[in-house]
């Protein structure tokens, strides 16, 4: 599927239509309303996320309004500050793989041959593992908290950018400007820096933002398999598994799903409109279709 | 090849890696205080040889077929891992079918009306179906068709009343149509309704996605618009030239989703109670059972790599142009 | 064109949705009429839902909750007990007679109990049965350390102890101990040595004397039982047992909607979540207690080693409410005995919460706000209860008093290795005893196994080294004192501090007419009717 990536020629967009659809706004509204909540968290929340000064169990009421946890503790409360793990860590995780996976992309494919053939060779070895079992078995190993899970989150997640990017550099190199800057003697660094990653950033910077999402749910699915934050951390994937043990009460589990699932749809569809403003072929496709 | 050796490499570091000693994780109080139970423990284990005296021991097993016995359940490893593949196997199916029927037709929906308002919806619930976390999902539908509604059974692959059928395939569905049991047949598709519902949501939003833009650039080639031009009929012109022309990506994409639903499987099972790969790899993992999540690791590669190769071999069967390397 | 193009796809997204509705059609119809009117008629099904901690099938190797089940479905013991009556051994497939200086144990074996092939129990099965437990070195065989098991006639097999033994009458019950039929354990490869080879063929077929045999096994999914046509005593009411591995949970579900008939593992919540037209709950206090321990050994900690620091968290923590975290059922324990054994405290005999002396005793061992880690093992539960939830409690009551606490949980296989090499600061654990008496938790003192384990040396509390001396050595009525004593004694200064006993909730649908629980093997599934 990656080898049907096209070049991309230079180009410059200037206001981007489709940012103004009603779901990209919405999106954006979406991503805008938690980031309000990731600064004014501990200002919005009635009580601290780690307070157990309520009774156990409680339905959701006007006073707490998405109930009480198995230990007493306001959902809504552990919600708004739960945003200040899984989003900033997802957001990180993915500019952190989105480097090394294209930095070693962009080395296997300019550099070919060896180099060329070791990093791609791991990489086909991480595809072949389902992701949630590796990172289960490297999470595991290397016992719960959330760092490890941040790591076995990386170490699952770089192949895609290094496949893109490998693809991309692959035949940005033949393109007429990257030669003619080797001819006017720029090095492999500069060539590399200069001439080739600029034209690859914008279908990196797609897949990057729908790997956002993808990145909160390993996220969460480790912390929901106990492998991830560490209690009384408010992660939501992890009160989503607390909601497990009382299946009575359902609205432990229910608000931080919910939350998991706004957050992760705002950023999958900013990530479909971005492509569709980037992504030659589909705006091609949209400029001479008809029928 | 290679890269199974990698595979099994890499679990085997890994699981070495481990700060933690699985003697400890065997053994109950007592006997591990006791250093001769130990002794006789690491002995039948084969954990007192060194590192990689086990690795090359496991490799010339794995030659043979052997795929080691599991230190948590002193069972065969490829016993276990026999009555473990098929159920996910099975679950992996009855939810990409569900999804290749209604993704792909979802996707053409969306392609031929495209910018409708019927495009924006199936676009908007093909994206949610990608980014409901499936576990949370699981506790719903689990909670609400089973447990509110009664509508499906509850947890496992089978009644626990009924017997399950004799093994052909270890798909219970398949090998209860082939034993004539209809009762059973009826009862593991009921089983598999609510989990393979879970796991198909996601995969339907992916492959909606995907059919909707292959469609899409398909209806763009010049050879569907000349057949158009010609005033071939709309039906002829959707069978033969944009659906077998949209295919190639979407097999490639039905590999990967494939993939994903034995992720997916880790957490669904988790919930429904379903003793597949998932769990098991659950357990091998929390429980540090070394030979255990090789094994997993090494099945898992294996259908990686057969998946792999038979998107190559329908490539070749729909683009003669393809040729199987 | 649109419409005639669109029309396919139409129809090809309704087959799917067809096929699902079909499907759902089908559920309805072998979902509804279970066991409900099957079970106890005497030839039904009776499924039992439990969260497997299962290892093996092999009785003589096994050592685990789920294990002890499966043993005691499939075979018996020489000594027994009655009902859910702990303390009191009696008459299994031997009767028995202990010497005066409790060091010979003599079992004269019963006639007429048979094993499932046919053949009868004799002397020979019991001592190879005994003998294998000690030669291959698994899990159990600690049970039976340092005594000579010997055959002195064709009825007859003595016990003998290096060491006056009054607790191997109570041990001999633990279906670890199971007799084998030892004829068809050595036809497949079994032995009384390490070189036995049994265990596979144990794992498939069972060779006892019990209410049921084994029709299928898998460790991770189920256990199938068949009644037992050999079995010599009261024909069990089922005539087929499904034994299934399910989250307490979904447990708690599954037992409401008749899909099962008995649920093992529901924690307080889930069990206050029981419709109870439904379904009958038995709850009491289980045998396990959860304790926290303070590591007493400078190198692990300096904080948690200071003795006013010890004390300090002893008074700081509200012993009430995290009893009432694990809900209606559960026992606060006055010390590491739990209350259903002799020689156990009150709850009003153990520590008790006073946040201002704890402040005191805090500012008195120069705490300065060092963090400590609580260690725990967050993939098990106890009786269904998390441990988790009590962690997060400790934490924030020890937070009250000034102490700063880090929780590190752990799947336990990880975590059990620092515990049982004593590098933990705080760990969280529980103990389930491994037979009913009061001897079993001199574990829990100065040089022994647990103490050990939170660094408590042989030489580090010379007070209550020599009362627990004195309460091993302790015989009859004076026994129940000297451990009362001990744990007044361990309260005050030793590193335990016990926490709570969870309740054990099972629940049972309304065809269940009697469940056979107890202690030491959960639940006899062949005297369940």
């Amino acid at each position: 599927m990656t080898a049907a990536m096209p070049v991309l020629r230079r180009r410059r967009f200037t206001t981007p239509r489709a940012l103004r659809t009603p779901l990209a706004i919405a999106a954006i509204a979406v991503i805008a309303f938690w980031l309000v909540v990731i600064v004014l968290a501990p200002v919005l929340s009635p009580a601290g996320p780690l307070s157990q000064a309520f009774d156990r169990l409680q339905p959701p009421s006007a006073e707490h309004w998405f109930g009480t946890d198995q230990v007493g503790r306001d959902v809504l409360s552990r919600v708004l500050h739960g945003a200040r793990v899984s989003v900033p860590i997802a957001l990180m995780l993915v500019v952190a793989s989105m480097l090394i996976g294209s930095v070693l992309g962009a080395v296997a494919g300019y550099f070919g041959r060896v180099l060329d053939e070791v990093i791609m060779r791991v990489a086909d070895l991480v595809f072949a593992f389902p992701t949630i079992i590796l990172a289960m078995v490297i999470a595991a190993s290397l016992g719960p908290s959330l760092g490890n899970a941040v790591i076995a989150i990386l170490v699952v997640s770089w192949p895609p950018y290094a496949r893109v990017t490998r693809s991309l550099v692959l035949s940005a190199r033949q393109t007429e400007y990257v030669v003619a800057g080797r001819l006017l003697g720029n090095g492999p660094f500069t060539s590399l820096t200069k001439d080739v990653l600029p034209n690859i950033a914008a279908p990196v910077v797609v897949l990057a933002t729908l790997d956002v999402g993808t990145a909160i749910l390993l996220l969460s699915g480790l912390s929901f398999l106990g492998l991830g934050a560490v209690p009384p951390t408010p992660e939501w994937g992890a009160m989503v598994g607390d909601g497990v043990q009382q299946f009575a009460s359902w609205w432990i589990a229910a608000a931080p799903g919910l939350s998991i699932m706004t957050v992760v749809l705002a950023f999958n569809v900013l990530g479909d409109v971005l492509r569709d403003t980037l992504d030659p072929r589909t705006a091609d496709a949209v400029k001479g279709g008809t029928l | 090849m290679l890269l199974l050796v990698g595979v099994t490499l890499v679990t085997f570091v890994l699981t070495n890696l481990v700060p933690a000693d699985p003697v400890q994780a065997s053994l109950g109080e007592q006997a591990a205080a006791n250093p001769e139970i130990v002794e006789a423990f690491r002995e039948r284990a084969g954990l007192d040889q060194p590192l990689p005296v086990q690795y090359v021991t496991f490799l010339g097993n794995l030659v043979q077929g052997d795929l080691g016995t599991s230190q948590q359940t002193r069972q065969a490893v490829s016993a276990e891992l026999g009555r473990a593949v098929p159920a996910t196997i099975e679950l992996a199916l009855g939810a990409i079918v569900v999804s290749a029927i209604l993704g792909v037709g979802l996707g053409m929906i969306a392609a031929l009306k495209r910018r409708s308002a019927v495009d924006q919806i199936i676009r908007l619930v093909s994206t949610i179906g990608i980014s409901i976390p499936s576990f949370w999902l699981a506790l719903i539908v689990y909670y609400v068709f089973f447990f509110q509604l009664r509508l499906f059974p509850g947890s496992g692959r089978l009644s626990a009343i009924l017997t399950p059928p004799p093994t052909v395939t270890g798909l219970y569905t398949v090998d209860s149509l082939i034993a004539g049991d209809m009762v059973a047949f009826s009862d593991a598709l009921a089983h598999l309704v609510l989990p393979a519902s879970v796991l198909a949501l996601y995969t339907i939003g992916l492959l909606t996605r995907f059919a909707r833009s292959a469609v899409l650039e398909v209806l763009d080639q010049d050879y569907v618009r000349t057949a158009r031009a010609k005033g071939l009929p709309g039906r002829a012109v959707l069978l033969g030239y944009v659906l077998r022309g949209s295919l190639v990506p979407i097999i490639t994409v039905m590999g990967i989703a494939f993939g994903s639903l034995l992720s997916g499987t880790v957490l669904v099972e988790n919930v429904f109670s379903w003793n597949g790969i998932g769990q098991y790899s659950y357990n091998a993992a929390t429980r540090l059972d070394l030979p255990a999540i090789m094994g997993v690791g090494l099945v898992v590669g294996v259908v990686y790599i057969l998946l792999n190769l038979l998107v190559d071999v329908l490539y070749g069967v729909i683009d003669p142009r393809v040729r199987v390397a | 064109m649109h419409t005639s193009i669109s029309r396919v796809a139409a129809v090809a997204a309704m087959t799917a949705a067809g096929a699902l509705v079909l499907a759902g059609c089908a559920a309805t119809a072998p979902n509804t009429p279970n066991g409900a009117e099957q079970g106890g008629g005497g030839n039904g099904t009776l499924v039992v839902d439990a969260s497997f901690d299962l290892a093996t099938a092999d009785p003589n190797r096994e050592y685990e909750t789920t294990g002890s089940i499966v043993a005691k479905a499939l075979y018996e013991t020489l000594l027994t007990f009655e009902g859910d009556d702990v303390t009191e051994p009696v008459a299994g497939l031997a009767d028995f007679e202990m010497s005066e200086d409790d060091r010979v144990l003599t079992l004269t074996m019963e006639s007429g109990h048979t094993f499932s092939d046919g053949s009868e129990v004799t002397v020979d099965d019991a001592v190879f049965s005994l003998q294998r437990v000690q030669g291959i070195a698994g899990n159990p065989s600690f049970l039976l350390e340092g005594v000579t098991v010997e055959k002195t006639s064709d009825t007859t097999l003595t016990l003998t102890s290096e060491t006056p033994n009054p607790a191997l009458p109570f041990i001999l019950p633990n279906p670890a101990l199971s007799v084998v039929n030892q004829e068809v354990v050595e036809e497949n490869g079994g032995s009384a040595d390490a070189s036995d080879a049994a265990e596979d063929f144990l794992n498939g077929t069972s060779a006892g004397s019990g209410p049921y045999i084994l029709d299928s096994y898998d460790a991770n999914a189920e256990v199938v039982f068949t009644a037992n046509p050999e079995y010599s005593g009261d024909a069990p009411a089922y005539e087929r047992v499904v034994l299934r591995n399910v989250p307490g949970e979904t447990q708690q579900l599954n037992v409401q909607a008749g899909e099962s008939q008995i649920a093992l593992d529901l924690n307080p919540d889930q069990a206050a979540g029981l419709d109870e037209d439904a379904v009958t709950l038995i709850s009491g206090a289980s045998r396990y207690v959860i304790f926290l321990f303070l590591n007493q050994s400078e190198g692990v900690s300096p904080v948690t080693s200071n003795p006013d620091f010890l004390r300090a968290v002893k008074l700081g923590i509200d012993y009430d409410s995290i009893v009432d975290l694990a809900g209606e059922g559960s026992v606060r324990p006055g010390g590491f005995i739990p209350s259903l054994f002799n020689g156990a405290l009150t709850a009003d005999q153990g520590n008790q919460q006073d946040v201002e002396a704890a402040k005191e005793a805090l500012a008195a061992s120069g705490y300065a706000g060092e963090e400590v880690q609580l260690n725990f093992p967050n993939d098990i539960t106890v009786q269904g209860l998390s441990l988790q939830s009590v962690a997060e409690s400790v934490q924030a009551q020890l937070a009250e008093i000034g102490v700063n606490v880090s929780l590190a949980p752990a799947p336990v296989a990880t975590e059990l290795d620092a515990y049982r090499n004593g590098t933990e600061q705080i760990g969280l654990w529980y103990w389930g005893p491994d037979f009913p008496d009061p001897s079993n938790y001199l574990a829990f003192t100065p040089g022994e196994l647990v103490g050990l384990r939170a660094g408590w040396t042989a030489d580090a509390d010379p007070a209550v080294k020599s009362l627990a001396d004195a309460a091993r050595a302790a015989t009859g009525d004076e026994r129940a004192a000297a451990y009362e004593e001990l744990q007044v004694a361990q309260n005050e200064s030793g590193p335990f501090i016990p926490l709570l006993q969870p309740a054990q909730n099972v629940a049972t649908a309304k065809s269940v007419t009697s469940v056979a629980l107890n202690p030491v093997w959960t639940i006899d599934l062949g005297a369940t009717k």
